[in-house]
């Protein structure tokens, strides 16, 4: 179980690596949205390892606010954007 | 989990490393979006270190509404605004234009789009405000309405002053940095460029 | 089976990730990133309910939501991105 653990961060660490590389405003968006989506499922991964309800709560709401939230920002930026 | 700890390191690290990744971006809208990186992450080590309600505040306020607020706040300051005549802005060019029209179009046009691309290298947007006549353009100017006024120059005063074709146009920017920044690309404007203290009201250059 | 799905999400999501590296348009690392997170996600977690099914409501509601979510992010993002560079090609 370890060993899937550091996977997954070690999965978490590409778009890192792509946010902070990339100078287009919407492959940073890409990566933003994928690293949201993998650090979700790793608190509820942890939150099963652990046997722990209260973390897996936040994980699903997190999962579930920061998905919509991404939504709003990515039409934000499309209008500052496209002013441009 | 034989040894829980590392992992538990791992993550820990990936948080000062986004952090150092968001002190280093340069555009406000980079790291506004990096910032969305350092919430996740920080909401990841929040959560596996056992602060569920850290981890759910970091999620909601810190990084959906925080970004969000600033995202807007960072569109509605990082703008130059800029007045112009009313004639000047409207786009749709007539059948019945002289050539002399059709010149003075372009040249605004060409004023206008060098203006920004030199205020992009500062990460500013332009935007235009369009007025009725040049009284009411000075008005703004006066009234702090515009940061900056661009309009032709008299027709009489050109021939006064005999100045070549090239400088039809006049801008007067009420901020000072404003005008350091473009009068420093000053060959590739086009037009007359001055700055005026409102304060005072005393014009220099 | 628990472990099976769950190292199936895991390359899953290595193999959408990597796309994330290579120099195509936004689109096209959209398209591989929305399918590997998607289905690499729903994997792991339907690995997680098989092996501890009692945090079972918890977990379909995860499902769901990224199933849902997930799918309109994707569409939002694109959306986005493509309006923009129709956009820069007419200027």
């Amino acid at each position: 179980m370890n060993i899937i653990l550091v996977i997954m961060i070690l999965t978490l660490l590409i778009p890192i690596y792509q946010g902070w590389k990339d100078e287009d405003i919407w492959q940073k968006m890409l990566a933003v949205a994928s690293i949201s989506s993998k650090t979700a499922i790793l608190i509820l991964f942890i939150s099963v390892l652990r046997d722990d309800w209260m973390i897996a709560i936040v994980g699903v709401i997190i999962l579930t606010v920061g998905n919509a939230g991404f939504m709003l920002l990515a039409q934000v930026i499309k209008r500052v954007t496209t002013e441009n | 989990m034989n040894n829980p700890d590392f992992s538990l390191y791992l993550i820990t690290a990936l948080l000062p490393l986004s952090a150092f990744l968001l002190v280093i971006q340069v555009n406000p809208f980079h790291a506004l979006v990096i910032r969305g990186i350092l919430g996740a992450i920080a909401t990841l080590v929040y959560a596996i270190l056992g602060a569920g309600d850290v981890a759910l505040t970091e999620a909601l306020m810190g990084t959906l509404l925080a970004i969000t607020l600033y995202v807007i706040a960072v569109r509605s300051s990082l703008v130059m605004k800029l007045g112009v005549l009313e004639t000047d802005f409207q786009k749709e060019t007539q059948a019945s234009i002289s050539t002399e029209e059709k010149e003075k179009k372009d040249l605004f046009l060409l004023i206008i789009s060098n203006f920004k691309k030199i205020i992009r290298k500062y990460y500013l947007r332009l935007e235009l405000l369009s007025y009725k006549d040049i009284n009411n353009l000075e008005k703004a100017l006066q009234e702090k309405e515009v940061h900056g006024i661009c309009f032709p120059i008299n027709n009489n005063i050109k021939n006064n002053e005999n100045l070549d074709n090239k400088n039809l146009y006049e801008t007067i920017f009420r901020i000072e940095r404003l005008y350091e920044i473009i009068s420093q690309e000053n060959s590739n404007v086009e037009t007359n460029l001055s700055y005026v203290n409102i304060k005072q009201n005393k014009e220099e250059n | 089976m628990s472990y099976f799905l769950i190292i199936f999400g895991l390359i899953l999501w290595l193999w959408g990730t990597s796309y994330l590296l290579s120099k195509r348009s936004p689109l096209y690392k959209l398209h591989s990133l929305s399918v590997s997170d998607t289905l690499g996600s729903i994997a792991i977690v339907m690995g997680l309910l098989w092996k501890i099914p009692r945090e079972w409501p918890l977990l379909v509601l995860a499902i769901i939501s990224l199933a849902i979510w997930n799918t309109m992010l994707g569409y939002v993002l694109a959306y986005c991105s493509s309006s923009n560079k129709s956009n820069t090609v007419d200027e």
